[in-house]
């Protein structure tokens, strides 16, 4: 397993410039509202995981047409967009620096964008019974 | 003419050649644009109880705010979002397992509320904006100032009309995700086409 210890060790290094550039975006102007950001992006995926089992069975494919599944999709690009749109909403307020919104941003696009990356790669193995 | 059909002419049916992963975008775009648009209302709410004066002049105070009025067309709105959505699809078009019409009529009377819902959220918001003389609602003095005409008539700057195009797009917003979430959840799903095989 040299390649999955290799993607392990480049998720874990983006996913700490991911943090690294949220926690600079607020230390810089020492202003932490945008750690919300990671918190955002954090949760983000949540809600698809927690319904992601509800409403499948045997016959149909990857739980298409099912009530909680799509409530939990909804909420999760909910959160998503909610994400990009915080930091957008600050800087425009200027409560925080312009610099701070692109930085927050980009940070927490890395980091979900780990999270889809880690769970894409790993969830392969769990689906080849 | 099948008198299971809601409209006499049937909507178009959209084929958007996404495969089997149209309803899962469709889901996405949804929950995308009616976060979209209660952010775009927040940033004219946080825009507003954040004001600062212009430089050249640092002791003008804002002429206008955004205050709970200005939050009723939203909550109009996403009340009939949810009431729109909480419907089951197959009790509007009347399938076989849902023969009893009376069950279908009062589907279809609580998907008319929630649009109307909708659309009183829209026209709200637009009435706030544009300011439509609506006297027979000004009771009061206060009730007047809030309802008619808020922003575009009075000739605020472009700063504080933002304020209240801001509130429209919201409401056009959360109709949009309404009307993507319902097309995305009526595409009929592989469920029968899996078992025939």
């Amino acid at each position: 397993m040299a390649a999955g210890l290799k993607t392990v060790i480049l998720l874990s290094f983006v996913l700490a410039v991911g943090f690294l550039l949220i926690i600079l975006s607020c230390a810089l102007w020492a202003n932490w509202l945008p750690l919300l950001v990671a918190l955002t992006f954090v949760v983000a995926p949540l809600p698809n995981a927690i319904f992601a089992h509800c409403g499948t069975d045997d016959f149909s494919t990857d739980g298409e047409g099912s009530g909680p599944v799509d409530l939990g999709r909804f909420i999760t690009s909910m959160v998503v967009v909610s994400g990009f749109a915080l930091p957008l909403i600050l800087a425009h307020a200027q409560i925080i620096h312009p610099a701070a919104c692109v930085m927050s941003i980009i940070g927490g696009g890395l980091v979900y964008g780990t999270i889809l990356a880690y769970t894409a790669t790993f969830s392969q193995e769990s689906e080849d019974f | 003419y099948d008198p299971r059909r809601v409209c006499i002419n049937p909507f178009p049916n959209l084929n958007l050649h996404i495969g089997k992963y149209r309803r899962t975008i469709g889901v996405y775009t949804a929950g995308g644009l009616f976060a979209f648009a209660h952010w775009l209302f927040l940033d004219a709410a946080v825009l507003s109880s954040h004001y600062r004066p212009p430089a050249d002049a640092p002791y003008d105070t804002a002429p206008v705010h955004v205050t709970f009025v200005d939050w009723v067309p939203g909550i109009l709105s996403v009340l009939g979002f949810l009431i729109v959505n909480m419907i089951d699809k197959d009790r509007i078009k009347g399938e076989e397992a849902y023969a009893d019409p009376r069950a279908v009529w009062r589907a279809r009377l609580i998907l008319f509320i929630g649009f109307a819902l909708m659309a009183g959220g829209l026209a709200g918001s637009v009435v706030s904006t544009y300011g439509v003389s609506y006297s027979v609602l000004a009771l009061t003095e206060k009730l007047k100032t809030i309802l008619v005409i808020k922003y575009v008539v009075k000739n605020y700057p472009e700063r504080f009309t933002y304020y209240g195009y801001a509130n429209v797009a919201q409401n056009i917003s959360v109709m949009l995700s309404a009307v993507v979430l319902w097309m995305a959840q009526s595409v009929p799903s592989d469920y029968e086409y899996n078992l025939s095989i």
